[in-house]
């Protein structure tokens, strides 16, 4: 048998090094002050870092840790370290769900950040809401989420226009063109009907004469779908609208647009189209990205900047820190999403989600956006706004921004209280006693209105 | 539905064959020769769609995408040889669970791989046959009809191969009895490799035909791989005539299932009803040869 030999002054020094590993890792360094915390805390993000939504999940990802420095750097949360637990969910709810439940039981968060996908969120916020974990939610935004009376989590906070808002500006954008042949096209999942029926409803109220050209059930494609979109496409063709209404994002609008001009480079000025868009698809796409879309946006950096120091910094230290990349709407929501948190944790002094909520709804929040963002109480739904306007060349940056654009208020979009409260009530059920078929058109305020 | 829609509509789901097609040929010759069914075909495909986009974005749409398209079928041409003579040389004779999780192993090393090397965003490239033609009012885009030829055209090339070339005579001597052609003096364990690097130059020649028409990104290789192995069941794994019959009938479907009212809601659905019909009618598919 081998003796090992033990050096004592190897062990020493072993032992030093160690300690100072640890020592640096324990504290972080914030300017020329050194902050010393308690101990870390994990807030949780599942994120599509692979799949149709992998951009999304890239942008979020960056600017979650980004605040989360942000925020170390004050301080951090109640004298703790925030760190980023960030999983990829593949842009699948299985995973998601299965991320949420990892996050919460084994890594311990004390708040979670919503999902990208509606799906995706609906699937989580059971979950999140048995194991009282707040939710702070700035891209899946179906209205259901914080008024569908089944399916309400007294801890998820919405601060991303929801679909109600969104639909609702994107009606009145096209209404606005007076425009009658309206095609649809849209995700077959809840944010696809969500935001299509508002869409429509508010599409007829603001013109009464507006005609949907293609069938209700033509409406709505698989999601996440086949690449190839000459179905879709050539049902345009067929339809002849007067212009297409869309809400399909990420790489399916990447590859909708790039076959359509395929078929035809005027395809978008024969068939203009009103959709919803973010910098990631435009910068995706950049000078390919057609002119003349009729484009709604949640927080575009380029509409929102003007006399906004907090977002121009942001937008320096974003591009400094991540090799020149544009902060995306989904960066812009998400920092702001980390920060409400923050906030309203260190108000409350407290990780416990009844004590965070108490300091998040009816308060007001500072935000990237250039306005100050309110939570309203009967559903935690903030009066966040929609930028809409239409695409054209930029000199400025390497993809398209909007010229004309206009900031919608999000108290001008927002649903009635009185909607909401009928939702709550069982009020607009398709079916009655079955709140998963609420549609807030079926809501008695909605009918008189 | 008129003369000219229906034209519109069949032409569609013709490019979405030719699509299917183009990225199942390899998957199809693999599994017919080798008997391995390769998780890792999407990925190869997506690192070719990669290597063009890059290479094109760099030299220029026209002659960057061709160069593109040949650096891409040589380097995925290799890496199927690497797989080869790393992974499935282990794998040959093991029943399929065993070959499906090696090369759904290397499928993700590549899909990791892959992020690292070219990150998470999307990219695109501009299509190198622009234009379009107009036919009864509607248009067609060019480059989708190059992608029905390049479908034919590869259809041919791979039956012409195994059907009038020494090499395709051994590979259908090397399916029907391997040991009898080791016999015979020839090399079948290079057959194997060769079979394999010809698959997986399919594969990138796919990804790199689809890539101006898509945006590409880390997740390419699965969102094809799905609809690739099911036009694979319905026409037979290992038969070329197969593929080509799946890919039209999967391609037709989803055209005219998405446009029709009555069917929309299950136009991908018909797709799996069509590929489940088959199987308990037909388990070894439309063209399918029983295993021995």
């Amino acid at each position: 048998m081998v003796q090992r030999i033990v050096k004592p002054f190897a062990w020493l020094a072993f032992a030093l090094v160690a300690t100072l590993v640890v020592a640096a890792c324990g504290s972080q360094p914030s300017g020329n002050t050194a902050v010393t915390f308690k101990g870390t805390k994990k807030v949780g993000y599942s994120a599509p870092l692979t799949g149709q939504s992998a951009l999304y999940g890239h942008a979020v990802s960056q600017a979650l840790n980004l605040a989360a420095d942000d925020i170390n750097a004050k301080g951090g949360v109640n004298g703790y370290k925030i760190e980023m637990d960030i999983q990829d969910d593949g842009t699948t709810v299985p995973q998601a769900v299965s991320n949420t439940k990892s996050m919460i039981l084994q890594d311990n968060v004390v708040a979670l950040m919503g999902s990208v996908t509606s799906a995706q969120c609906l699937a989580e916020s059971p979950i999140a809401k048995q194991n009282k974990i707040i939710t702070i939610d700035a891209t899946c935004n179906s209205w259901q989420l914080t008024m569908e009376p089944d399916v309400v989590n007294p801890y998820w906070v919405s601060i991303v226009p929801n679909t109600y808002m969104e639909g609702t500006a994107a009606g009145r954008l096209a209404a606005s063109l007076n425009l009658n042949k309206i095609f649809i096209v849209s995700p077959k999942y809840l944010f696809g009907i969500s935001e299509t029926n508002a869409f429509v409803a508010a599409l007829k109220k603001a013109n009464s004469s507006a005609q949907i050209v293609n069938d209700p059930s033509t409406w709505y494609v698989p999601f996440p779908t086949n690449p190839r979109w000459d179905s879709t496409i050539n049902a345009i063709q067929a339809a002849k609208p007067d212009l297409v209404y869309s809400n399909i994002f990420a790489a399916d609008q990447i590859n909708f647009v790039k076959q359509a001009l395929a078929v035809d480079p005027q395809f978008f000025v024969k068939y203009p189209m009103t959709t919803l868009v973010s910098v990631d698809e435009l910068n995706s796409l950049g000078s390919q990205y057609p002119s003349g879309m009729h484009a709604y946006m949640r927080a575009p950096f380029f509409a929102l900047q003007n006399n906004n120091p907090r977002l121009t910094d942001y937008i320096t230290r974003y591009r400094a820190r991540y090799s020149g990349e544009y902060p995306s709407d989904w960066a812009v929501m998400d920092y702001d999403a980390l920060n409400i948190w923050a906030q309203a944790a260190n108000a409350a002094k407290s990780f416990d989600a009844d004590q965070v909520v108490k300091q998040i709804s009816g308060h007001t929040f500072d935000s990237l956006r250039g306005y100050k963002i309110t939570i309203r109480s009967n559903e935690l739904q903030a009066n966040v706004g929609e930028t809409v306007g239409t695409t054209t060349t930029s000199s400025t940056y390497p993809f398209p921004v909007l010229k004309d654009s206009v900031n919608l208020k999000g108290d001008d979009l927002m649903m009635p209280l009185q909607m909401v409260n009928e939702i709550k009530g069982n009020q607009c059920d398709q079916t009655a006693g079955q709140p998963n078929t609420a549609n807030f058109a079926l809501c008695p305020s909605w009918k008189a209105g | 539905m008129t003369p000219g829609q229906l034209l519109l509509f069949a032409v569609g789901g013709l490019s979405n064959a030719a699509y299917l097609f183009i990225v199942a040929a390899g998957l199809s010759l693999v599994f017919g020769a080798l008997r391995v069914i390769n998780m890792a075909h999407g990925s190869i495909y997506m690192i070719a769609a990669f290597v063009t986009v890059v290479i094109a974005n760099q030299l220029g749409a026209g002659l960057g995408f061709w160069g593109g398209l040949l650096v891409a079928v040589a380097v995925t041409g290799a890496i199927g040889g690497i797989i080869e003579v790393l992974v499935l040389r282990r794998v040959y004779g093991r029943e399929h669970l065993v070959q499906l999780l090696g090369t759904y192993a290397v499928s993700l090393v590549i899909a990791g791989g892959v992020r690292i090397v070219f990150g998470a965003n999307y990219r695109t490239v501009v299509s190198p046959i622009p234009g379009h033609i107009d036919v009864g009012g509607y248009s067609y885009a060019s480059y989708s009809l190059f992608m029905i030829a390049a479908a034919i055209v590869i259809a041919v090339g791979v039956w012409a191969m195994l059907y009038r070339t020494n090499l395709g005579r051994n590979i259908r001597a090397a399916v029907a009895d391997p040991d009898l052609l080791n016999a015979t003096g020839v090399d079948v364990t290079r057959l194997y490799t060769t079979v394999f690097v010809i698959g997986a130059g399919l594969a990138g020649l796919g990804g790199a035909i689809v890539a101006p028409s898509q945006a590409i990104s880390s997740s390419i290789d699965t969102d094809v791989l799905v609809l690739a192995f099911a036009i694979s069941v319905i026409g037979g794994l290992g038969s070329i005539v197969g593929s080509g019959i799946g890919a039209l009938i999967v391609g037709m479907v989803i055209s005219f299932g998405l446009v029709i009212p009555a069917t929309n809601p299950y136009a991908l659905a018909f797709v799996f009803i069509i590929m489940t019909a088959v199987l308990i009618v037909r388990p070894r598919g439309l063209f399918g040869r029983p295993e021995s």
